[in-house]
């Protein structure tokens, strides 16, 4: 469970501040999948950043009842000079992971080969995204928090992916950004929708979809 | 020619025994027999057709009546005759020009050109009924009937201009008139002449306020002028005086929607359904009220139904298919795709979208992972309290500890040596740089026999100070990614620099030792603790600097290079290759002041024992040390979601 209290959250771009969240309380319950959606721009990203705690919110707080991950797909936490393996080493060490079982687990997914023993700098974009979603697999963490990055790698890959999270579902929960609403209706069982600085949760997608939608036409 | 009827009677029963060739053959022979002559015979079908149409013989009426048009033309009687048995046997064209042929004979005739007109039109040639009317209008303008069929003929050939002229005539004719008055307005709506057609409709209304007519009229007229409100107020009424009015509530939800009440619009047309369900039309507008309400898969309900009810009409299906593809049910989208391929194979626009749905479907996971299905068999998960104090503390040295790692690896990173370098540099620097002073200052150092020993004393702890606050200057910036984890903070990133920097000069510190050991110099530090001290606590100052540098460089890109040449004063500042004795009493004063000068003395102190110096002030470099670093820490706790930019 996640739970804010009260927060806001506003950054600042070159045309002045843009508000995410204004006094915002809501509750992701355990046990549900959520959608998070929004029209470009309204702030999904530091949402999910925020619901991560890698960012702080202006005020208010934002309690976490479970382990939660890092945005996934999030490669930028590489640094281009160590190995695959090395970096993994630090990941598993900063979440108390058995060091050990985490780089096999990951060496065997990401199908880097000889790469995995090379620095993260000759990786290409999908190499990296690979190492990212197998590292976010190995840990295991009881909400995982994804941004935009199911749609990784070849089909085989995907659907190696999906597999692997359909069985990681099972234990854990989803909070998902993705502008592919078919993605959305197969991970996510409850929506949330991002607009004006107000974030409302729906009890179903469909209506969160639908929401949108709206939203989305009142742009155009 | 009293025995019409009884030639009839006998065609028809020859015709019907099948005794000669028909009914015509029948009529020929009659004429031949009674030896009627030539002359007459037009006259003679022309009774017969008559007579014929009469008993409802149509077909045979109109053959009658062509023989007769065909023998003789020119007479009035014939002519009219035909003209009215062709109109009244559908037909119009040979009706018309009977009437034309009349026209010729009596050309005065003004209901003639009335007659012409409605056959030209009735046969579909409209421009040469548009010519009657006009004819037949201006040669008698006091009849409305005249003025609003040449009115209605003009509208419908789109000639809005004229069809005004004549519409007016009538409204002059009846000023009250309200069909006339609709007529005029929608005439003058088509010319772009919306005031005076809003004007018009509404004094339909107010002649008759109950007829349905009327109203229907003005509510359209004012819905496409914008005027919502207004229109919403007269359909209302009427919806309340004709409840069972289906073509009302559609305008009534027309002026909901466009008054920016989709719920309420979206009720009305429910109830306009529940009067007539089959009207596709109807079902369309409900399907665009619930996309617009964000309902999609609603929407997408009806406007499936919409095209069940009118399949001719592809705009439905393509509708629908928006809102599966909308809605991410592409295998829905894709059938609907298919069908309106296959109703029209060569449309453009349909193959486009049927090719995006599938270029999205391979865009997306497969679609034969229904990830939710299973969710139901899971067990739910208890809440995991917030860490305590003692959980994050443990936490905070995970991260420090592997932060550490990942520097000591990363520092020299491209060589071979890695982490070796960061303390082989130091080693060979100490060296060369003892070497040199010990062949400038010949023989003795100040403090001790070795040079190389003296040297070291100096420089540990200014390396201590150095390396600490200035690798830290940097730590935010260059390690701005991994500041994304959550895990790890600013606070975490400068610590685990200062520890790197403290465990590498400790290391440089304790080989350089072994080596003067190894090498027979025998120098031992006198007083191990007070080193150790001396060691930390420049340490701590070092860090306080680091955390301020670091906050200070997060806002001043260009101070670390300040920074740098402070550094630089301060090795010629600290007493490293002197004692500060050496120096006149005033310069010794100022320089006291040095707190890492206070480091090196604090440290040789406790390495010789025999130099006590009386400047020496361990409270005041610790003091110093601990503000130093309280500073730090609350500049970096406090301004820390400024110190760096989110990726």
């Amino acid at each position: 469970m996640i739970m804010l209290d009260r927060v806001s959250k506003t950054y600042r771009t070159r045309t002045g501040r843009k508000t995410v969240l204004r006094d915002v309380n809501a509750v992701f319950e355990p046990g549900h999948n959520f959608g998070i959606l929004g029209v470009n721009g309204a702030g999904k990203s530091t949402l999910i950043r925020l619901l991560a705690g890698s960012e702080a919110p202006d005020r208010g707080s934002i309690s976490r009842y479970a382990r939660v991950s890092f945005p996934l797909g999030f490669g930028g936490t590489f640094h281009g000079v160590l190995s695959g393996r090395e970096n993994v080493a630090f990941i598993a060490r900063i979440y108390g992971a058995g060091i050990r079982s985490t780089i096999d687990y990951v060496e065997a997914f990401s199908e880097l080969g000889e790469y995995f023993q090379m620095p993260v700098n000759t990786y290409s974009a999908g190499m990296r995204a690979r190492l990212a979603f197998a590292i976010c697999l190995a840990i295991d963490f009881e909400v995982y928090l994804i941004d935009e990055v199911t749609e990784i790698g070849d089909q085989r890959f995907r659907r190696k992916c999906a597999e692997a999270f359909r069985d990681r579902m099972l234990r854990s929960d989803i909070i998902l950004v993705t502008h592919n609403p078919q993605t959305m209706r197969q991970y996510c069982d409850r929506g949330a929708v991002l607009a004006n600085g107000d974030l409302t949760l729906y009890d179903d997608i469909s209506t969160a979809l639908g929401r949108y939608h709206r939203l989305l036409q009142e742009k155009a | 020619m009293s025995d019409i009827g009884e030639i009839r009677t006998e065609a028809i029963d020859a015709d019907a025994l099948g005794r000669g060739s028909g009914f015509f053959d029948a009529c020929r022979r009659y004429l031949a027999d009674r030896n009627i002559p030539e002359q007459e015979f037009p006259l003679f079908y022309c009774r017969l057709s008559e007579t014929l149409l009469h008993r409802g013989h149509r077909e045979n009426a109109v053959e009658c009546a062509r023989l007769a048009f065909d023998l003789q033309p020119e007479t009035e009687e014939t002519a009219h005759l035909c003209a009215w048995v062709f109109s009244n046997c559908g037909c119009y064209l040979e009706a018309a020009e009977a009437y034309e042929r009349l026209l010729k004979i009596r050309p005065h005739w003004v209901v003639g050109h009335r007659h012409a007109s409605g056959s030209f039109a009735a046969a579909g040639q409209i421009d040469c009924a548009i010519v009657h009317a006009k004819t037949a209008s201006d040669r008698d303008p006091d009849s409305l009937e005249f003025a609003m069929h040449a009115g209605c003929l003009l509208q419908s050939a789109n000639l809005y201009q004229e069809a005004t002229d004549y519409f007016a005539r009538a409204a002059d004719i009846e000023p009250d008139n309200c069909l006339v008055l609709r007529h005029l307005s929608t005439a003058k709506f088509a010319l772009d002449q919306h005031q005076d057609a809003v004007t018009l409709a509404l004094r339909a209304l107010a002649r008759a306020p109950d007829d349905r007519s009327n109203a229907l009229h003005a509510t359209e007229l004012l819905l496409r002028i914008g005027e919502f409100d207004e229109a919403f107020e007269i359909i209302s009424e009427t919806v309340d005086t004709h409840p069972r009015d289906a073509v009302a509530r559609r305008l009534l939800s027309e002026a909901e929607m466009l008054r920016g009440r989709a719920e309420d619009a979206l009720s009305t047309i429910d109830k306009a359904l529940a009067i007539a369900p089959e009207m596709a039309e109807y079902h369309l507008h409900r399907a665009n009220l619930l996309y617009r309400l964000g309902r999609l898969d609603e929407a997408a309900e009806a406007f499936g139904q919409a095209a069940a009810l009118d399949p001719s009409n592809p705009d439905a299906k393509r509708s629908q298919l928006t809102v599966y593809f909308d809605t991410g049910r592409f295998t829905e989208a894709l059938a609907i795709g298919g069908e309106l391929i296959k109703a029209s194979p060569d449309n453009d626009e349909y193959a486009q979208a049927v090719l995006q749905i599938l270029n999205r479907r391979f865009e997306t996971l497969d679609a034969d992972y229904v990830l939710l299905s299973e969710r139901e068999l899971r067990p739910c998960r208890g809440l995991r309290p917030p860490p305590g104090f003692f959980a994050r503390l443990q936490t905070q040295g995970r991260v420090i500890q592997a932060l550490l790692i990942r520097e000591s690896r990363t520092r020299f990173g491209d060589s071979r040596l890695g982490y070796g370098w960061a303390v082989l540099e130091p080693v060979f620097h100490i060296l060369m740089l003892s070497l040199v002073f010990a062949v400038m200052m010949r023989g003795r150092p100040p403090i001790g026999d070795q040079f190389f020993i003296f040297y070291y004393t100096g420089i540990i702890p200014y390396h201590l100070f150095v390396h600490a606050s200035s690798s830290m200057t940097y730590a935010i910036t260059s390690n701005g990614s991994l500041l994304q984890l959550p895990l790890v903070g600013t606070f975490d990133v400068l610590m685990a620099r200062g520890l790197l920097e403290l465990l590498t000069d400790a290391l440089v510190a304790a080989i350089l030792l072994a080596g003067f050991g190894a090498a027979g110099f025998g120098a031992l530090p006198h007083d191990l603790l007070g080193v150790s001290a001396a060691a930390l606590v420049v340490w701590l100052l070092g860090c306080g600097c680091g955390f301020i540098n670091a906050v200070i460089n997060a806002f001043a890109k260009s101070w670390d290079k300040i920074w740098a040449q402070l550094t630089r004063l301060l090795y010629f500042c600290s007493g490293i290759f002197y004692v500060p004795g050496m120096m006149p009493e005033w310069i010794r004063d100022i320089l006291a002041w040095n707190p890492v000068l206070q480091a090196v003395d604090w440290f040789r102190a406790s390495f010789f024992e025999q130099y006590e110096p009386h400047w020496l002030d361990r409270s005041y470099l610790s003091i110093i040390a601990v503000v130093t670093l309280l500073a730090g820490f609350g500049l970096e706790r406090g301004l820390q979601r400024r110190l760096y930019e989110p990726l």
